[in-house]
């Protein structure tokens, strides 16, 4: 009996040791008692944070007030309450600041991949977060408040209670959602992906107000002369909060050496220090409260972010026409190999099984996963496998379109190959033509005339589709050139549609060009009669000719 | 026959449980005109596609010259261009105009220079009757057309004996004449061929031996006399009855 409950007991440890392992949360291959050794030989330590969470952290387009560049997008600075401590801390540690800006969801991924050192952004210590990461003593501690409009319905309200019924919504994945339950049912529906949409929302009258934090909220409110927001304090008027949930603490990897230094670097900074910097990041954040009405919002927008939408319309182009040229190659690589004669030797025949199968499930598995999802397991595998050292986001991208690409492209190659008429194959190999040369001389020039439309279709796709790779923090294609918009300037309507008509600009532009190529293609549609000394005969009287000999 | 270019023994052919050739044995010498003639399906072009490998034979043996070319050391591709097929569907490269279509072979398979293939392409195109055409696409070109140019390109390989087959059947009729005045003039310039043809008139003038094949074996053979005027089998005169 004893031995059946130890068997148990070691099965339970392996498949909860699995299963922690699989959620990315025991320690890596990398060790985290040496993350202080690491980052004081380097000089450099790394800080992840989304920089679109003001006033904790945002961003701006220059250097002013002291904003840092965002390491991994380039001609970006964040600067805010995170940033200043983050200063803080480094100057303190006698190593440079690097900043990395990262989608809220992937921080802790980055973090244990070893692609950051630390995530100071707004992010609160809570029971769940614990399991995956650790974290600091608090760097702050705040209330839980609710924006809404200052004309609603709600702008007198002064207590919980009072927002009985209201359409309240909170930011998916922060404990707003737990304290939000409090008051109402939280479904997927009550749940917005950034402040910026909540902002929107609430403006646009779809919600009655959200949840934030107090220095969140007092932000927004300057950026949105129209809201305003009601001061709750937790645990009295407000919301039943844990004190894990209301401090902000800085987050390390498990057992990680530099969470003992940050935490004697933090008591060094004491109340007065903090409210200070607070007042400052409140205050220096760049307000660009835009009241110029529809076609106003639409014309600051371009005049300022125009460069930047070219910069995003050059990656979505770039990327779309690499990737699917090289899709193309790739996918008359594969038709080509797929449709190799059948090999004469046993050897040569289990070999061709094998890559045939090799092939076949390179185009299932790619052809069936969703590119945003290979994305994030190519990107973070190969972090994951290289010690924290990530791809160059356009480089993965790159990669990822092609890749993707080749898939679709080489199903579409097979059809065009199985399109043909088998005389062109028996044509060529009755003069004695090799495979290859059958291939390169008559079949695959016939093939990609043929498929030039399904490609064609395939760069329309991609120019679309690579807006998934935005996912990819720092992979600025003329989607993420919308959402920075977004942050800068909370017109998510405006940005959205001007970043909708410049996308329509491009595919309708690219499908003509590939029309023209099309028509040249195809050849000319006359020929000219070949004129020489030797025949001056119609076709005709040429029969006539051989006949009467 | 000691030259012989082709040597047919028992050659057997089956799609799973369907038998099409039963055993053909033929021999094949040099300056041959053969006609192979027989009811649809009863394995004449199969024969034919045997004989260049486009089908894999089943059983038996063909030699060329006394090779084996099943082999595994026999070079197929360097046989190939030296048994020329034309195909009742023409097959030309349809990416090509008349000229490349000519050129492509002699370049990648007898590596020729490109003014070499030229000259011999004109040689030959002339020779059809279609020099003027030479920029065309296939379909830009009538059938016949097409089928003088596939006449050009295998010459243009310069091979030993040229398989032809069906060459005709795709035709419109007033176009079928054409084509035969030109393999009439080659089969008179003493080029060995092999035509699985309907044509009983070019069998019969033109052929120096007919080949009756019916029910996947050759029921008989002898020239073009002996096999059109006096047959020794019940199931020549039959087909004969029935075509002429």
């Amino acid at each position: 009996m004893k031995r059946v409950l130890l068997l148990i007991a070691v099965a339970v440890i392996a498949l909860s040791a699995t299963g922690m392992f699989s959620t990315g949360n025991t320690a890596f291959a990398l060790s985290s008692e040496d993350d202080f050794q690491t980052v004081t030989d380097r000089g450099v330590l790394r800080v992840g944070m989304e920089a679109g969470y003001a006033p904790y952290n945002y961003r701006q387009t220059t250097d002013t007030n002291g904003a840092v560049a965002i390491s991994n997008q380039n001609g970006e600075f964040a600067n805010g309450y995170d940033v200043k401590v983050a200063k803080y801390i480094a100057e303190q540690m006698g190593v440079t600041l690097e900043v990395y800006a990262l989608e809220w969801d992937s921080l802790i991924n980055a973090l244990n991949a070893g692609t950051i050192d630390s995530i100071i952004a707004g992010m609160s210590p809570t029971e769940e977060r614990k399991k995956s990461i650790d974290f600091s003593d608090k760097y702050y501690e705040s209330n839980l408040v609710i924006v809404v409009r200052k004309d609603g319905k709600y702008k007198d309200a002064t207590q919980l209670d009072d927002f009985q019924g209201a359409n309240i919504v909170a930011q998916r994945g922060t404990f707003h959602v737990d304290a939000l339950s409090q008051i109402r049912t939280v479904t997927d529906a009550e749940q917005y992906d950034t402040f910026a949409l909540m902002i929107t929302a609430l403006k646009s009258n779809v919600i009655d107000g959200y949840v934030a934090e107090e220095p969140g909220a007092i932000a927004d409110c300057a950026a949105n002369s129209e809201l305003t927001y009601i001061q709750l304090k937790n645990n009295e008027n407000g919301f039943t909060a844990s004190e894990g949930d209301t401090q902000l603490a800085v987050g390390l990897r498990k057992n990680s050496s530099l969470t003992s230094r940050i935490n004697a670097i933090l008591a060094t900074l004491d109340e007065d220090a903090r409210a200070v910097m607070m007042q400052e990041a409140i205050d220096q954040q760049p307000v660009e409260s835009v009241e110029l009405g529809f076609f106003g919002n639409v014309a600051y927008i371009i005049g300022k972010y125009w460069t930047k939408i070219l910069e995003g319309v050059g990656t979505t182009v770039l990327v779309s026409i690499i990737g699917t040229l090289a899709g193309m190659v790739i996918g008359l690589l594969v038709g080509f190999v797929r449709t190799l004669p059948e090999a004469r030797t046993k050897a040569g025949k289990i070999w061709q099984k094998i890559y045939n199968f090799l092939l076949s499930a390179y185009v299932e598995i790619f052809r069936g996963t969703p590119m945003m999802v290979q994305a994030m397991v190519i990107y973070w595998g190969y972090a994951l496998v290289n010690n924290g050292v990530t791809m160059n986001t356009f480089v993965a991208g790159l990669l990822i379109v092609s890749i993707n690409t080749g898939a679709y492209i080489a199903e579409i190659v097979r059809g065009g190959i199985n399109s043909l008429d088998k005389g062109q194959f028996e044509g060529a190999f009755a003069i004695g033509m090799t495979h290859r040369q059958t291939m390169s001389c008559v079949i695959l020039p016939q093939t990609i005339r043929n498929i030039l439309p399904a490609v064609s279709n395939e760069f329309v796709i991609n120019i679309k589709d690579t807006s998934v790779l935005s996912v990819l923090a720092g992979f600025i294609d003329l989607f993420a050139v919308g959402n920075i918009i977004i942050l800068g300037t909370y017109r998510t309507f405006e940005a959205y549609l001007i970043i909708s008509v410049v996308y329509f600009i491009l595919t309708f532009s690219i499908t003509r060009l590939l029309r023209l190529l099309e028509r040249k293609l195809n050849g000319k549609a006359n020929y000219s009669l070949y004129n020489s000394d030797i025949v001056s005969e119609t076709p005709a009287t040429a029969k006539g000719g051989i006949i009467n000999d | 026959m000691t030259d012989a270019i082709l040597t047919v023994n028992n050659l057997t052919k089956n799609y799973g449980d369907n038998h099409i050739l039963k055993g053909i044995c033929m021999t094949v010498g040099k300056g041959e005109v053969i006609s192979v003639i027989g009811a649809s399906g009863s394995g004449k072009s199969t024969m034919l596609r045997c004989l260049n490998l486009l089908e894999k034979p089943t059983g038996g043996e063909i030699l060329y010259h006394g090779n084996n070319i099943q082999d595994k050391k026999f070079d197929v591709h360097r046989y190939r261009a030296e048994v020329g097929m034309v195909f009742q569907n023409f097959n030309l490269f349809d990416n090509m105009t008349a000229l490349q279509n000519c050129c492509v072979g002699q370049i990648k398979v007898l590596k020729r220079n490109k003014h070499q293939a030229r000259e011999v392409a004109m040689k030959y195109l002339d020779k059809v009757g279609m020099t003027q055409y030479i920029n065309a696409r296939p379909s830009q070109l009538s059938g016949g057309q097409k089928q003088r140019v596939a006449i050009a390109r295998a010459l243009c390989m310069n091979p030993e004996v040229i398989l032809f087959d069906e060459p005709t059947s795709a035709l419109d009729p007033e176009m079928v004449g054409e084509v035969l005045a030109v393999m009439t003039d080659l089969a008179r310039s003493g080029l060995t061929m092999i035509v699985v043809t309907h044509e009983m008139a070019f069998a019969r003038d033109v052929s120096t031996r007919v080949v009756f094949m019916d029910n996947g074996v050759i029921a008989e053979e002898g020239s073009p006399d002996v096999i059109f005027t006096n047959p020794s089998e019940q199931r020549t005169r039959q087909f004969l009855a029935r075509v002429l």
